[in-house]
């Protein structure tokens, strides 16, 4: 009870922290935002602005953040290394008890999904998407197929190696700005000379990569834990 | 939405992973403070009737994208934390047959 209560303190004591620190925070986010609308679609090529600084501006973040999955997916292999060897490994899903609606449905919904997954992952630079979220979706529908055929063996050194070399083209490809702009990690096209539709070529190709990368990384996660937990 | 309100989301998490007793409640406080962590910036990045950060003709005030673009990276990176701290999880189990922190460390985990 006393310690309850001593934590109840220390927490309340880290809100008025947070509190006094929210004051000087009041006009957060004006300029910048600003700064986007009038440069952003001239400098970048992109409608979408969120885009525009992920896969320009701030390029450098998006690169190591798309390095973090696919560390965090070679250590959830590592990790479960042991049981993904052993041959037979079977599935969690039992295919007798899932429910035949479920199946149906599954194989109804499953080009559907893909497809939008595709429409944002290529559409990321002019609505709202992009490579990251349409991954996730694609990757999502991939993960229904074991539901339709719970037999259905995954390779997944092949996958992983694959990500690797999706990984290693996207660095390349971000690189390549240093041969024609003279700087790295920024649009090939230079603003100056191109127009937005060719510059948005660029962004399109690294949107694909790197929503094909996370689509991977995240169906490799679910494998393991499928065949973490027999 | 006030930022204060998403403090208290932040300090649910903490509470729940000083209190919880069990690793999967402490996965979730963790993810519970994440998700305080990106209601603030994504708060803190919302302007006064701001539209989406997407140009089109009619854009005059939008909402900031820098803490969006930044969220993203949030959330990717959470995903993955959290699906590598519950692989983690399987292994203990795996290991010493429960997930209580307490009963691990009286099995002899730890030392």
């Amino acid at each position: 009870m006393i310690r309850n209560g001593f934590l109840i303190l220390l927490l309340l004591t880290l809100f008025s922290v947070f509190y006094f620190s929210l004051q000087d925070l009041a006009e957060f986010g004006k300029n910048s935002a600003q700064y986007f609308l009038d440069h952003g679609l001239e400098e970048t090529g992109s409608n979408n602005l969120v885009t525009s600084i992920l896969l320009d501006y701030r390029l450098f973040d998006s690169l190591f953040e798309a390095g973090i999955l696919l560390i965090a997916v070679s250590g959830i292999i590592w990790i479960s290394k042991h049981e993904i060897e052993e041959k037979n490994a079977e599935f969690m899903i039992d295919k007798f008890k899932t429910p035949d609606l479920f199946v149906t449905f599954s194989r109804l919904v499953y080009p559907l999904m893909l497809a939008f997954g595709f429409y944002i992952i290529i559409n990321g630079h002019v609505s709202p998407g992009g490579g990251f979220q349409g991954g996730a979706i694609v990757a999502t529908a991939i993960l229904i197929l074991y539901y339709i055929d719970a037999e259905k063996e995954t390779n997944i050194k092949m996958i992983v190696t694959i990500e690797k070399y999706l990984y290693l083209t996207i660095l390349v490809i971000a690189s390549l700005s240093f041969f024609t702009r003279g700087t790295f990690f920024t649009n090939i096209f230079d603003p100056n000379t191109f127009d937005t539709g060719t510059q948005s070529i660029y962004l399109i190709v690294l949107n694909v990569l790197v929503g094909f990368k996370v689509a991977l990384g995240l169906w490799t996660i679910f494998t393991a834990f499928l065949k973490e937990g027999r | 939405m006030d930022p204060l309100l998403t403090f208290i989301v932040i300090l649910v998490g903490m509470y729940g992973l000083s209190t919880s007793k069990n690793i999967i409640k402490s996965v979730f406080s963790v993810t519970i403070m994440e998700s305080g962590v990106i209601l603030l910036f994504l708060n803190l990045g919302n302007l006064e009737g701001g539209s989406i950060p997407i140009i089109t003709q009619a854009s005059e005030i939008i909402a900031d994208p820098l803490p969006q673009a930044l969220m993203i990276t949030t959330i990717v990176i959470g995903s993955t934390v959290t699906a590598l701290a519950l692989m983690l999880c399987i292994k203990v189990f795996h290991h010493y047959g429960t997930v209580e922190w307490r009963e691990i460390l009286r099995r002899g985990g730890g030392k």
